[in-house]
């Protein structure tokens, strides 16, 4: 296994705004369930952090079967944000994960604006946590967190009594099922925000051609995987270039090449989601892939790539 | 247990009729499967489709310190099992097992010291296969029930036959073609043995265990809720990940809620699903 210790040319840490991470590796909420799904298959310690399963008040069921549907390059979930509250994780998995070396950024949803000011002040005393996610974009409840994330008001209203609750970095992971991501990213900026995530998944829907009806029970759900990389990329591109914050990228990434058109996009770091299902190990091999490339190519620091794409030659 | 994520290699892929296959592969340091446990594989450089396919792990055999040869019986139904089908001797394959719980009361260490049904619905078979090994090796008796529409779905029956027979049970088979066995529905070849079962002084089955499409599960729960037997299913959902990080594979529970199918899963008692 390759240390840390042995990769002394080139640093693979990054700062993302508040946030040192030790590489720009990350894995996508709801991807990763809470990291301990993964303890058996995966070698956590290698990551740059995890982010969460989306934390709720109270645990929630989630959506009835049929959740999930193959597409081409990808997958539709309407998990529905089955999770088991955040009283559970704070005592029974974050113990678990704190000590480890990945950040641990805790994704938050709620129902309504004091839902989120809630796990807020509830997760802020924890040392373990090194930021929060807001979801404001999940298509997959009604009522969910998604009108937060498609009116640039509310959003900034919504970040700004959060900012006032907790002193840990705040990451806004933005819908792109909006008209433009950028004026919801510039409104969680006003609202206090310190680091954007782009983007959630694309709402989309697959018919069974055999019964004729749609696969999934909520008839929408999230796409993610390949498919969406060039979308989710043109979004980074966008934000990055128009928002004073930090972006992590997001979206159908799988090799050391799709990191780093995200890091050239303008992305400080990159989390990485359904390419996990496909291969648990996927995220940790991208670290060693992407250590190596950089090597080979002489590169320092992943901070000299970050937006490299929009600098004029 | 620890799941092994690794690669196996292919050491025989046989064709079999009306395009069910059996994949054999050789796994380095895997933890030997229970009867119902499950893999996740998919085809050498799969580029789509893009998730690995869920597979009961149909035999097992130790080759080697360490080393054992997993048997993967299968039907093409779409471009993901396509692609096993058509895997070469020697390839690399991705490998994640052995996954999830298998059947508890009458797997290798179950408590059922009476007379089993196992009852498969076409390629459900393959869900049962360790369980009759099992239960083979054990000397416990049990009746194979095996349904189809037509005789070719019955897959590998003669091996059903001679397990089940080793144990002083016996293989039901139905089509509903009649190409094979008798023509109907194998639920009602395994509601006509309980009910005989009633004239005499103990049930006929202590114990049903069933794999196969959801409807012919539904029906034997119905039939054992009926006659008071306790059994166990192997289920099938869409599954994304297979170890409990998609949260994509929910089964409907009695008590409220759900259970993810992958580690909750895929074996179920009976009474617990909602059908």
């Amino acid at each position: 296994m390759t240390g840390d210790s042995g990769a002394s040319a080139t640093d693979l840490s990054t700062e993302v705004g508040p946030l040192r991470l030790r590489n720009p590796i990350l894995t996508a909420s709801g991807t990763f369930g809470y990291g301990l799904e993964f303890a058996e298959r995966a070698d956590l310690r290698r990551l740059g952090g995890l982010v969460t399963k989306g934390l709720s008040l109270e645990p929630l069921a989630g959506n009835p079967p049929v959740r999930i549907a193959e597409t081409r390059g990808g997958m539709l979930n309407s998990i529905g944000l089955q999770n088991i509250g955040v009283e559970r994780f704070l005592s029974e998995v974050l113990p678990g994960l704190a000590g480890l070396p990945p950040k641990v950024v805790v994704n938050l949803f709620g129902y309504d604006q004091d839902d989120y000011v809630r796990l807020a002040e509830r997760v802020d005393p924890h040392p373990g946590v090194a930021a929060v996610e807001l979801n404001v974009s999940c298509p997959n409840v009604s009522k969910g967190g998604i009108e937060f994330g498609h009116d640039p008001e509310i959003l900034c209203n919504l970040v700004r009594r959060v900012r006032s609750v907790t002193g840990k970095p705040v990451v806004v992971k933005l819908s792109p099922n909006v008209t433009s991501p950028v004026a919801l990213g510039q409104a969680a900026s006003a609202g206090g925000a310190d680091i954007l995530s782009a983007v959630n998944t694309f709402v989309g829907m697959a018919i069974d051609t055999r019964s004729r009806r749609p696969v999934l029970s909520t008839v929408r759900g999230g796409l993610s995987g390949p498919a969406i990389r060039p979308l989710a990329l043109r979004i980074v591109w966008d934000v990055a270039r128009e928002v004073d914050l930090p972006v992590i990228g997001i979206g159908g990434i799988e090799t050391v090449d799709d990191v780093l058109e995200f890091l050239l996009a303008g992305a400080s770091a990159v989390q990485v989601g359904t390419a996990m299902f496909r291969d648990p190990r996927t995220a940790e091999r991208l670290v060693d892939g992407l250590r190596e490339r950089l090597q080979a190519e002489g590169v320092v620091s992943v901070g000299s790539l970050v937006g490299a794409a929009a600098r004029p030659v | 247990m620890v799941a092994l994520d690794a690669r196996g290699k292919v050491l025989e892929v046989r064709l079999l009729p009306r395009r069910h296959f059996l994949l054999r592969i050789r796994v380095d340091g895997m933890e030997p499967a229970a009867p119902g446990q499950f893999v996740m594989v998919a085809g050498a450089n799969q580029a789509e489709p893009y998730l690995r396919r869920a597979f009961s792990v149909y035999d097992q055999e130790p080759v080697g310190k360490g080393v054992v040869a997993v048997s993967l019986l299968g039907k093409v139904i779409g471009p993901g099992t396509a692609a096993l089908a058509s895997c070469l001797p020697g390839q690399d394959i991705p490998f994640l097992g052995p996954l999830g719980r298998g059947f508890r009361r009458s797997g290798r260490d179950g408590g059922c010291r009476g007379r089993a049904a196992l009852v498969a619905g076409g390629i459900g078979s393959a869900g049962l296969g360790m369980l009759a090994r099992a239960l083979a090796r054990a000397e416990r008796p049990f009746d194979f029930y095996y349904g189809g529409r037509s005789a070719d779905d019955l897959v590998e029956a003669a091996e059903f036959g001679r397990l089940s027979e080793s144990t002083g049970g016996r293989l039901f088979r139905t089509t509903e073609d009649g190409t094979a066995g008798s023509r109907g529905l194998i639920t009602e070849a395994l509601a006509a043995t309980l009910e005989a079962g009633t004239r005499g002084s103990t049930g006929a089955y202590e114990t049903v265990c069933t794999c196969g499409p959801h409807g012919l599960m539904a029906a034997v729960a119905r039939i054992a809720e009926e006659y008071g037997v306790e059994g166990e299913a192997a289920m099938e959902t869409p599954m994304g990940c297979g170890y409990g990080a998609c949260l994509g594979c929910a089964v409907e529970l009695e008590r409220g809620g759900y259970a993810l199918c992958c580690r909750h899963g895929p074996v179920f008692d009976l009474s617990e699903v909602v059908w």
